[in-house]
């Protein structure tokens, strides 16, 4: 079956890549020309660039967590990392099946391998954006011993990063046919609460940890205000 | 089954009003295997909070709560729709009504991990926080089924749309059906409580006397108490 003609969307030129699959020729895609990599993802031989869209957003995410360490020190070195790129992997398999869904209600027709190499696309970017942060946060994890303050601001990287990760999500929900895409705005917002209920589930990333994961559950609400009244620096 | 579930959300009421003149038994069973299935999934997800067994009792009894308001109000459903002018059959009635419940129930399928997620993060029941913990599970369960159920809704009203050729008609149709449905549908659910289960009363599949009492007293009462 042949893919549906491919349409124009303003700002973004949806064409082959040339260099083929290879991770560098993927990471400059996704900066320069994303609509590259949405074109791929349409096309019937995508598994290879999802492999590598998955594995080069969890590596980044891993390789941001060791600054998010940094603060902490010691064992967070590699606790943080791991956390980083486990919570990536488990909020994107909890919001998938729902992002296929509200795709279809959207009217984008997209295959549910396509959906998800966008998906992997989306985190990939993000983790690009936080490595591009990492000096700054190494930074000012030197400068600061406050985990509220470098929990705000690893926050505030992050939020931007998924900003532009979900940026070309509805970019490629305009490529596969729909222009309002309501409910994929929908879906992003319940993609940031995961992830950031996810945050929380895997506490402690940023401070220090007496066990691998926490006693108590919260909610990621309650568990900020304790941290900002110096109750949740550590692990309860 | 694939091309059901997205006709279904993509919502093309051309494609849908097909389906409802070309009558297919397989259709409708795959429709009510997709209640089946996707209710029962969330309905897990809502008595989980209180125990494992409370979430398979849920789980039995959320798609049991949906076929027995489709049952229940067929026929009153289907005069309804020939007396507004709207040119459905009976048996186009329930399969409409049917077709909008299985759209929500693919919604809320696919919304189950993320709930059953919030859960497993929700403070537990004997903690300081679990009342923060059961009141935010409460309004998350209240929004997403009222989200899936507008979705249902308004696929079920361009359906609707399309067959009477009246904006004004699927209207007065589609509200007259939702009252009914929700009439009977509280007091089903009623009937069947507890969904999501009470701290301090034990699991179980049925409160003692189901049929006793019915939800509108229980709301009056709730009011009458509330203002005195």
């Amino acid at each position: 079956m042949n893919p549906p003609p491919i349409p124009r969307t303003p700002g973004l030129h949806f064409e082959p890549m040339p260099e083929g699959s290879q991770p560098t020729s993927i990471l400059e895609a996704l900066l320069k020309h994303p609509g590259r990599v949405i074109y791929e993802l349409h096309q019937n031989r995508s598994g290879a660039l999802s492999f590598w869209l998955l594995a080069l957003g969890l590596a980044g995410m891993a390789l941001y967590g060791v600054v998010v360490g940094t603060l902490a020190g010691g064992a967070q070195l590699w606790i943080a990392p791991a956390k980083m790129a486990l919570g990536t992997l488990l909020a994107m398999l909890i919001c998938l099946p729902s992002l296929y869904i509200f795709s279809c209600l959207d009217g984008i027709e997209a295959r549910i391998r396509t959906v998800t190499g966008m998906l992997f696309a989306a985190v990939c970017l993000t983790a690009l954006l936080l490595i591009g942060f990492a000096p700054v946060g190494w930074i000012f994890s030197q400068s600061t011993d406050s985990v509220a303050l470098m929990g705000a601001l690893h926050l505030l990287f992050w939020l931007i990063g998924v900003g532009f990760g979900l940026r070309l999500l509805g970019a490629a929900g305009r490529f596969f046919g729909n222009v309002g895409c309501r409910h994929l705005k929908i879906w992003n917002l319940i993609f940031v609460l995961v992830c950031l209920q996810m945050t929380t589930a895997l506490r402690p990333i940023i401070g220090h940890a007496e066990t691998f994961l926490p006693r108590e559950k919260k909610f990621f609400v309650a568990h900020w205000l304790d941290t900002l009244k110096g109750v949740g620096n550590t692990n309860r | 089954m694939i091309a059901l579930i997205k006709g279904l959300l993509r919502g093309d009421a051309e494609e849908i009003a097909r389906w409802l003149t070309e009558f297919d038994a397989r259709r409708t069973a795959h429709c009510a295997l997709l209640i089946l299935g996707g209710c029962g999934i969330y309905g897990a997800t809502i008595g989980i909070w209180r125990a494992p067994l409370q979430a398979a009792s849920t789980a039995a009894k959320f798609p049991l709560l949906i076929f027995l308001t489709c049952a229940g109000n067929a026929f009153l459903n289907g005069m309804l729709a020939q007396l507004l002018g709207s040119r459905l059959s009976f048996r186009q009635t329930s399969f409409a009504i049917l077709m909008s419940f299985a759209t929500a129930a693919i919604v809320l399928g696919a919304l189950s991990p993320i709930t059953f997620f919030v859960i497993l993060n929700a403070p537990p029941l004997g903690s300081s926080r679990a009342i923060m913990g059961h009141s935010v599970t409460l309004l998350m369960h209240v929004g997403l089924i009222a989200y899936a159920g507008v979705i249902g809704n308004r696929r079920l009203f361009r359906l609707l749309e399309r067959m009477s050729g009246s904006r004004d008609t699927a209207r007065r149709v589609l509200v007259s059906w939702l009252a009914g449905n929700l009439l009977l549908g509280a007091q089903l659910a009623w009937v069947l409580r507890p969904f999501i289960g009470s701290p301090q009363i034990p699991v179980q599949f049925f409160r003692d006397e189901p049929l006793r009492g019915n939800f509108y007293e229980a709301v009056w009462n709730a009011l009458t108490h509330l203002i005195s």
